[in-house]
């Protein structure tokens, strides 16, 4: 993983909780939280573009809901 | 891309030689990957129809197609590893960071490496009914290794899941250590497999799989 680079990130209060316990929840860094987020972001952002839908479903509830991404 | 040095053992000797395991690899390296296996994927095909071997003892990758999977590298979340001796690709390996989380239930829910595609040479197969046994041996093991280091260096603590091709269970199981989870019906019901946090550590300092 050669070739990083350092930015500074400025969050609000309530953004730095939740990235603290999704750093403690998933057992990563908070640094790898917000690349993972990216990661999953840009997945989900090219294949929307392509025409793709991001759906969620509830196999018990026999639900399923389009995910509107911005 | 970036390379380190490997060792790959020659089946005819149990020689070593020195190869390099880079990653980074870009979607124009899996085309070429392609183009130099392909023919050997056909040779193959036509030895076994040829012999009249039952398809159930054909190598199970013999319809890959690493040209179909190089648009996956156009996202963050995905990673090409591959071994080069003597300016051939002998073994290719694509990851990917997101969007799969482990299942076991000491993990559950956390992130992990997800082994996507994990293929070596067609030239280092072996293929017993056509008395062919492979040019190298351990590259599997080389780039499932890789795949746990990426795991530690990403901070997934090792943790590594894949779903194994019926003829590689045996092997993801008894010799890597993997846990066996459950048939995916998503996935043509191949049988999932996991690396734990405590069983990669475990792993990377027994050597891992050699």
């Amino acid at each position: 993983m050669a070739g990083k680079r350092t930015m500074t990130l400025n969050l609000t209060g309530a953004e730095m909780d939740a990235l603290e316990d999704m750093s403690k929840r998933k057992d990563l860094s908070k640094t790898a939280v917000i690349r993972q987020a990216l990661r999953l972001y840009q997945a989900v952002d090219t294949r929307l573009a392509a025409g793709e839908k991001l759906v969620f479903e509830d196999e018990l509830e026999k639900k399923k809901a389009e995910v509107v991404v911005l | 891309m970036s390379g380190q040095a490997v060792q790959l053992v020659r089946r005819t000797d149990d020689s070593v030689v020195e190869a390099t395991l880079y990653d980074g690899m870009r979607p124009e390296d899996l085309l070429l990957v392609e183009r130099a296996w392909s023919p050997e994927r056909l040779r193959l095909y036509e030895q076994l129809l040829q012999k009249g071997v039952r398809r159930d003892e054909w190598p199970e990758s013999l319809h890959w197609d690493w040209s179909k999977k190089a648009p996956e590298l156009r996202f963050l979340q995905a990673t090409g590893f591959g071994i080069v001796y003597d300016r051939s690709w002998e073994g290719v390996m694509l990851t990917k960071t997101a969007a799969h989380v482990a299942r076991l239930a000491e993990d559950k829910g956390k992130p992990l490496v997800y082994v996507d595609y994990l293929e070596v040479a067609p030239w280092n197969w072996r293929v017993l009914p056509l008395e062919l046994h492979g040019r190298f041996k351990g590259i599997g093991s080389v780039l499932f290794r890789e795949a746990v280091k990426q795991s530690i260096d990403e901070g997934f603590h090792g943790r590594v899941g894949l779903h194994a091709l019926p003829q590689a269970e045996t092997y993801y199981e008894k010799v890597c250590g993997m846990t066996a989870i459950a048939r995916d019906p998503i996935k043509q019901n191949l049988l999932y497999f996991e690396f734990s946090r405590g069983r990669a550590q475990k792993f990377l300092e027994e050597g891992g799989a050699t």
